[in-house]
């Protein structure tokens, strides 16, 4: 039989084709159609007979019809939905292993199956892991057995210690646990029991201890090596060892041997230039333009090479500019007083380099000065302000 | 009294440019190629073969011959045939 096409509008509604037999076929046709049926896809098999699509409310309306025009009527197939659905219907365990497929599907949706967590840095996955599955989060829970997203975080802010923020979010069978940890300050470092002593021969100017007993006194002269905050606290065998801490500020005498020369080459650019090109294979280069020798008598060479990229991959092609710039040597003569001077400014630069950043220079003294050879050789005393404390570890005496 | 009924009828028809169909109750055949045919406005079906169909009107009749005639569809009001029609006559 070949099969007609009928809109899915019918194929829901069910469709019965049918074969009309008898002499009053197109009575009947006629009757049919003037009572509102819907025949569709009718064709004649045999002088006698038709047959025609009809819905299924249709088919019942026909059958009054066939009496009156005396034929008859015989299905010859079915189709569409209500079919089906009785088809279904007879086989029942087909039809419960549908419905069993979606409740499973319905149910392992529901489940958790995965819990990432992000953002944890000292808090280990596994006491997070925990800490949530006290909450009742663990994989293989069931969706619907869970507390909302805002109540499960703000349950595991408070279960997790050092945790400033936790987000929880569950998306579908995946839960995504995010955490914000506390900043806490570094810890102090420990000390071990020491004493401050002095690191050079200096006059005291400022003592302040913030731990431990200082020893000295304002303008008192102490010795390299001399104690100036104790570490030990109490006397007279009732005594605790503790870390001394404090600034103690002094004068320090520096004695500085300066030579300087009178005469001084300086190097400068005449602001003349060439630039010479080369083109680059891998590591081989060749010169391609600024042949011939260059007209200056003493140049400085600045090369530059630029190599041929495409998205951030460099290519062993490229080119590189060479610069030639001019130099000449200048010779400067110094007076004594200015070699002196500019000397006196290297030894101060120097001295707070070795002194410490929060030195200061009190005075300075020039104590001889002789101009030999050229140089000025000087002689200077600087009395200099600077941090003296050292460290001497504590060592306990073992054993009586 | 119908006569000028009927006048009155083509006289509006005539004014308001009405297709002739909606005023005087004729068929409206839709052809495609030799292909098919849609009917309007019919009064049931007289013959059915595969090679002829015979349709009633409202005054007259219709004969559409062909080969491998079939009906797509039957309605109170319209039939829709398939096949390969060579001949369309009206109140022949």
């Amino acid at each position: 039989m070949e099969r007609v096409k009928v809109t899915w509008f019918h194929a829901v509604r069910g469709c019965v084709t049918v074969r009309i037999a008898g002499s009053g076929t197109e009575r009947l046709l006629s009757d049919a159609a003037g009572d509102g049926i819907e025949l569709l896809a009718l064709r004649r098999t045999s002088p006698g007979e038709i047959e025609c699509i009809v819905t299924v409310g249709d088919f019942f309306r026909l059958r009054q019809h066939l009496r009156r025009t005396g034929c008859r009527l015989r299905i010859v197939g079915k189709r569409g939905l209500p079919f089906q659905l009785a088809r279904i219907g007879r086989r029942k365990f087909f039809a419960a292993g549908l419905v069993l497929f979606f409740i499973g599907l319905y149910l392992l949706s529901s489940l958790i199956w995965r819990i990432e967590i992000e953002g944890n840095e000292r808090l280990t996955d596994e006491q997070i892991l925990a800490a949530a599955r006290a909450e009742g989060l663990h994989v293989f829970q069931w969706s619907f057995r869970l507390p909302g997203a805002e109540e499960l975080s703000r349950r595991l802010n408070t279960a997790l210690p050092g945790t400033a923020w936790v987000g929880v979010e569950k998306r579908g069978t995946l839960v995504t646990i995010r955490i914000v940890e506390t900043t806490e300050p570094e810890p102090r470092t420990l000390l071990s029991p020491r004493h401050l002593i002095a690191k050079e021969d200096a006059v005291v100017t400022r003592i302040t201890a913030t731990r431990g007993r200082p020893v000295v006194k304002k303008n008192q002269r102490v010795k390299k090596g001399d104690v100036l905050i104790s570490g030990i606290l109490g006397g007279d065998g009732l005594h605790v060892n503790v870390p001394a801490e404090g600034t103690v500020r002094g004068l320090v005498w520096h004695e500085y041997e300066i030579t300087s020369p009178l005469v001084r080459k300086a190097k400068t650019y005449t602001g003349e230039r060439r630039t010479v090109w080369h083109a680059v294979l891998g590591d081989r280069s060749l010169k391609v333009s600024g042949f011939g020798e260059p007209p200056f008598a003493k140049y400085e060479s600045v090369l530059r090479q630029e190599n041929a990229a495409w998205r951030g991959i460099v290519l062993p092609i490229g080119r590189i500019r060479e610069t030639q710039l001019e130099v000449t040597f200048v010779e400067r003569r110094l007076t004594e007083e200015e070699a002196a001077a500019e000397g006196l400014l290297q030894a101060r630069a120097d001295i707070l380099r070795k002194a410490g950043a929060d030195a200061v220079i009190r005075a300075e003294k020039i104590l001889h000065r002789k101009t030999e050879n050229g140089k000025v050789y000087m002689k200077v005393l600087f009395e200099v302000e600077q941090s003296i404390t050292d460290e001497m570890p504590l060592v306990q005496p073992q054993g009586e | 009294m119908r006569r000028i009924n009927h006048r009155l009828r083509q006289w509006t028809a005539r004014v308001l440019e009405l297709p002739q169909d909606v005023v005087f109750d004729l068929p409206r055949l839709t052809m495609i190629g030799d292909r098919q045919l849609y009917i309007e406005n019919h009064r049931g079906v007289l013959h059915f073969s595969p090679d002829m169909l015979r349709l009633a009107l409202p005054n007259g009749k219709l004969e559409v011959s062909g080969k491998d005639l079939v009906i797509r569809g039957i309605w109170t009001e319209e039939v829709f045939v398939e096949g390969i029609i060579t001949q369309v006559s009206i109140n022949g």
